[in-house]
């Protein structure tokens, strides 16, 4: 089968085309081609992030891959058939944890046996999805679709130093259900933490004043987690949404040189623009979600569908792979300004 | 299998330093390298002083978190003073020579933002001489932001992978070649790629270099141009010596070369610095360095080869450094083999051989030199001489046919270009002028030609053609007679009295041999020569 070819340089996301090809190229047993990776960055080609990513998906799936290099533009990637069992990855430069599991968990769903995985690196890194938003809003969607996972996080790990460490245990699903939310429903509960390790208890505080004033959630002591088991300091505000479609969670990282309060206000405004739409499924989870119930559609689950907020360019490439790889593209409806309708049969 | 990065550098005693938890708030060059987005440092080599065993482990450990990828290995390395120059440099070419480098499966980098500035003079040096078979790479904190990453630039000291260096070489080196040429814009292709080959070895060498070519091919100009070259370029400062060894015959050659001490030998009247000492720092040219006698080969060879030697009459050696440039229009592997030059003077000069093709080889480059010529004439004689446009495109239709032999190369073009140029009628020149010039080139080179049966054996076989060719039929002939009679004479003295046997009887003193002997020295010859010859026929 000539592999599937892919545009990288074209949309948005090298970093995330490259992953979401490895996830359905293995849950489906097709063979791809990117180029162009990353060709209009300053620094094109492969990052190391994306490299370790690779290299887990080589390693559970006994791929033929060519262009594994930092700095390679083209990978070329056939996939063996997916392999459950014990795998240990460490991802450098603080890399995140869950980078690396948006690129194979999908594929271990699908796999003959069940798998324990321990992933060391970031576990609450800029530009990626926080532990708490894997363990409480992705993955129990993912267990709808069929199987089980659990995620337990060992260790805390922020930029630069890394050190964070989270175990993961997939048991497969023998048939794959498939998944459709349509309302998000009454908000339950809605909660703030504040993670705050090897910095002043204030950096907490000061987050978790800004978010009452703002979205007038309060809080008490519970709600600043202090963590000493990362090697570096480190920060990251999570508003959680819990409502009767299920549970979101928006995460901001604190960096150096970046205000309590500017962290605080970058979630509230995600909140807000989530709140503002009725969408039961926020940008970052639809992004997430797309993979695996295409795999789902693939596998003879019959329709997926979710209710989210428009759509991003990033999330417009995502189905754009995902149509590649089905060879028929998702349905995305309006539903008024601020919500769309994903679908995928 | 993709090639690995591993990275060799000094722990910084200074800036890698750090415990507490804050260390991971500052830029730390060590950790930095292994922390890049898109370098991938496979194994670091850590060179770091015994003292700083510690501080070495901690960042050891540190790049074990931000790069599971990069293996550290550590090396105690002790400099007594990491200030001293000879230290340092002794200590990192230590390693480098105790190093495995796989340069098949491995790029390396050295690592230049720690240590001392001795130290990053010492790594430059070393990797600038492919020591460290590296490129460099240089880490430095972000500007305008406090992230410990930094960044890193590599840098390549093969200077060919720059284009805008390139380009400025590609600059100079036309600047070299057109000094080679003297400005002429030759076309000839096999010219010009050996034009290229001696620009080459003229700004990158030291060692001899041999032009081999006919007579008038350009040698001795060529030596000229290419000690030019040398000042230019600041690869030497002394003069350009120049000497035809077929002038150097007998007695004076030796001290023509290599000077005396004076009182040293009649006639000694002070002291001689010799042609080697004046060429000190300089440029010596040796033409027709096959005519050398064997005894100023044997000096010559050690000078080359111990920059020292002997002057006549001295007590102590002298010293001369100089860049050889040889010429020959001989065969010379063909004179070691007749045992007249020495194997290993020759093996000494034939590491940079050149031969420069006869002109009528190079039919392209008639017409620039034709300008050449003129353009010299201008300058010399003030007075500026031009070709009709006819004439010009018979002069050079000429030039380049088969009848125009130009066996003086280009001492003939030259000559003819100064006839015509003389006696071209209001600075032009016309049909008529070429028309002349051409019957008597035509002529010369029908004498040359038809010359050597008429010089008679003898004459042959002791001068070379080019030499003959400089001697006056005149002489010639009345060369080939004394010659005659010196082989049917015992002594030098008989021969005289039978040469001189008329002017003799008028002179109060007799002295025939003397007289004899420096009638041959004109022409290069002596009395043991002319008969040596007679006796090997």
């Amino acid at each position: 089968m000539p592999p599937l070819h892919i545009n990288g340089s074209t949309g948005e996301g090298g970093g995330q085309m490259l992953r979401s090809s490895l996830a359905l190229s293995m849950a489906l047993g097709v063979p791809f081609r990117i180029t162009g990776i990353r060709a209009n960055r300053e620094k094109p080609g492969l990052m190391r992030q994306h490299l370790t990513a690779l290299q887990a998906a080589i390693a559970i799936s006994s791929a033929r891959a060519e262009g594994t290099a930092v700095g390679s533009r083209e990978v070329t990637f056939a996939p063996g058939p997916v392999r459950g069992g014990s795998y240990r990855f460490a991802v450098g430069t603080a890399g995140s944890v869950t980078l690396v599991l948006q690129a194979i968990l999908p594929a271990l769903l699908v796999a003959d046996e069940p798998s324990e995985v321990v992933i060391e690196g970031g576990t609450h890194a800029r530009s990626a999805p926080t532990f708490e938003f894997l363990q409480h809003a992705l993955v129990p969607l993912l267990a709808r679709l069929g199987g089980a996972i659990d995620v337990r996080l060992e260790k805390h790990g922020f930029y630069p130093a890394g050190g964070g460490r989270v175990a993961v245990s997939v048991s497969p699903a023998a048939t794959m259900s498939p998944l459709m939310i349509e309302r998000r429903g009454e908000v339950r509960s809605t909660r703030a933490v504040s993670i705050v390790s090897k910095l002043p208890f204030d950096v907490a505080r000061r987050e978790l004043e800004a978010v009452r004033s703002r979205l007038g959630w309060s809080f008490d002591t519970r709600n600043a987690r202090v963590v000493d088991d990362a090697p570096c300091p480190g920060n990251a505000l999570l508003l959680y949404i819990e409502s009767e479609g299920g549970t979101d969670i928006f995460g901001v990282i604190g960096e150096r040189q970046k205000s309590s309060e500017r962290v605080a206000a970058e979630a509230c405004a995600e909140v807000e623009s989530y709140l503002e739409s009725d969408a039961p499924i926020g940008p970052h989870l639809a992004d997430q979600l797309m993979v695996p119930c295409a795999i789902a559609a693939a596998k003879g689950a019959g329709e997926s569908s979710f209710v989210t907020q428009p759509l991003s360019s990033h999330s417009t490439t995502n189905s754009e792979i995902v149509a590649a790889f089905l060879g028929r593209a998702p349905t995305i409806e309006s539903r008024g300004a601020k919500s769309v309708r994903w679908s995928i049969r | 299998m993709a090639r690995s990065t591993v990275a060799i550098g000094f722990l910084g005693t200074t800036l890698d330093v750090g415990t507490g938890p804050d260390r991971w708030e500052r830029w730390r060059p060590t950790v930095s390298l292994c922390q890049q987005d898109d370098l991938l440092v496979s194994r670091l080599e850590l060179l770091h002083p015994s003292s700083a065993k510690s501080l070495a482990k901690g960042v050891a450990a540190d790049i074990a978190a931000v790069s599971p990828e990069t293996a550290v290995r550590r090396h105690a390395i002790d400099i007594d003073d990491p200030w001293d120059f000879e230290s340092v440099y002794s200590a990192l070419d230590d390693f480098a020579r105790g190093y495995d480098f796989k340069t098949d499966v491995e790029d390396y980098l050295v690592h230049i933002s720690t240590g001392t500035h001795v130290a990053q003079i010492c790594l430059f040096l070393l990797t600038e001489s492919r020591r460290f078979p590296a490129r460099l790479v240089q880490t430095a904190p972000r500007a305008k932001t406090t992230s410990p990453q930094g960044d890193v630039r590599i840098i390549d000291l093969d200077l060919s992978r720059y284009d805008r260096i390139a380009a400025r070489f590609e600059r100079e080196r036309r600047d070299n070649v057109s000094t080679l040429k003297s400005g002429i814009a030759t076309g000839n292709v096999e010219f010009n790629r050996l034009v290229g080959e001696i620009e080459h070895v003229a700004t990158g060498s030291t060692d001899p270099i041999l032009l081999m070519g006919p007579t008038g091919a350009g040698k001795s100009q060529l030596a000229k141009r290419i000690a030019d070259l040398k000042r230019q370029r600041h690869q030497c400062d002394g003069a350009f010596v120049e000497v035809n060894c077929a002038t150097l015959r007998g007695d004076g050659a030796m001290s023509t070369l290599f000077g005396h001490k004076k009182g040293s030998f009649t006639g000694a009247a002070s002291d001689r610095p010799g042609l080697l000492r004046s060429a000190d720092g300089g440029v010596l040219f040796l033409d027709e360095i096959g005519e050398l006698g064997l005894d100023e080969q044997a000096m010559l060879l050690r000078a080359l080869e111990e920059k020292r030697f002997l002057p006549l009459g001295a007590d102590a050696e002298v010293t001369s450094r100089f860049q050889l440039i040889a010429g020959t229009n001989r065969d010379l592997a063909l004179r070691v083999a007749e045992g007249r030059f020495r194997e290993d003077l020759f093996a000494r000069i034939n590491l940079w051989t050149f031969r420069l093709p006869a002109l009528r080889e190079r039919p392209e480059d008639i017409e620039p030199n034709v300008d050449f010529e003129l353009d010299r004439f201008a300058d010399r004689s003030q007075r500026v001489v031009r070709f009709s446009r006819e004439a010009r495109d018979r002069y050079l239709a000429f030039a380049r046919s088969a009848a125009a032999t130009w066996s003086g190369n280009f001492r003939d073009l030259s000559a003819s270009i100064t006839r015509l140029a003389t006696l071209a009628a209001g600075g032009r020149i016309s049909v008529d002028d070429v028309d002349r010039e051409i019957e008597r080139l035509e002529r010369s080179w029908r004498r040359t030609e038809a010359d050597p049966p008429t010089s008679g054996p003898a004459l042959a076989a002791l001068l070379s053609p080019d030499d003959l060719a400089a001697i006056d039929r005149f002489d010639r002939m009345q060369l080939e007679s004394v010659i005659e009679v010196c082989r049917s004479c015992r002594t030098i003295s008989d021969a005289g009295r039978e040469l001189y046997q008329a002017s003799r009887l008028k002179r109060r003193e007799a002295n025939d041999a003397d007289r004899l002997r420096k009638y041959l020295a004109r022409f290069g010859l002596d009395w043991s020569r002319v008969t040596a010859a007679s006796a090997r026929r």
